[in-house]
């Protein structure tokens, strides 16, 4: 089974990396690395902030753009894919993303299998 | 630049099911060539908000999981495409080419941190 990882995080993760020394942050990196280089994990991929998103829905006139939908803790920062068996490997490796320690949440999403 | 198409489902997936049998397989079909064009590296489908499992630590260190999504507002994302192209333009219009994008969601481009 493959799940995404979404990454979610407001202003709480985003102020307490900014008081982070920079050894913290080395930290921090290293370990969102190490989710990556996990055994399982397919991809991941850092998004640039909300304020870049632009959103199209679109009506009988053609598409109708705007900002990001999403905003404050529920905005999407960054995602994983990840593939295993045991939905609690998942989990486990949720836990090690540093934003579920950091203010931030993980919400772990199994795909359709086709 | 690489770009993510957040696909938030809205009332799609309702309309979907109101559809006949003919339609919904052209739709499917729509949701396939997106997958097929040029530039195009990876989408899915997401299973159902429900099946969502949010997982947190606490300041022990705990991790303190809680079944659904995190997102409690309507906009919930039902799958994404990955995308590769050289402006924002031309994710727009892959991003209007989604189906969910006409039928009561929306499609949110976002571009990703370069490494």
């Amino acid at each position: 089974m493959q799940y995404l990882m979404l990454i979610r995080y407001g202003d709480e993760y985003r102020e307490r990396l900014e008081r982070a020394s920079e050894a913290e942050i080395d930290a921090v990196v290293a370990e969102y690395a190490a989710v990556m280089e996990a055994e399982g994990t397919r991809g991941g991929a850092q998004l640039q902030p909300p304020e870049t998103a632009t959103s199209v829905r679109v009506d009988g006139q053609g598409g109708v753009l705007s900002g990001p939908l999403t905003e404050g803790d529920e905005a999407l920062g960054g995602f994983y894919l990840f593939e295993t068996d045991d939905p609690a490997a998942a989990r486990e490796v949720a836990a090690r993303i540093p934003a579920a320690r950091l203010g931030g949440t993980i919400e772990v999403r199994p795909l359709v299998e086709r | 630049m690489q770009y993510l198409l957040l696909i938030y489902s809205g009332e799609a997936p309702e309309r979907f099911e109101s559809l006949s049998e003919a339609e919904r397989k052209s739709i499917l079909a729509e949701y396939t060539a997106i997958m097929e064009t040029d530039g195009v590296r990876g989408g899915a489908q997401l299973q159902p908000g429900t099946t969502a499992t949010t997982v947190r630590v606490n300041g022990s260190g705990e991790a303190l999981t809680t079944d659904g999504p995190f997102a409690t507002t309507k906009e919930v994302l039902g799958g994404y495409f990955l995308l590769e192209a050289d402006d924002l333009d031309t994710a727009l219009e892959v991003a209007a080419r989604v189906p969910a994008a006409r039928m009561g969601g929306a499609v949110e481009v976002r571009p990703l941190v370069e490494r």
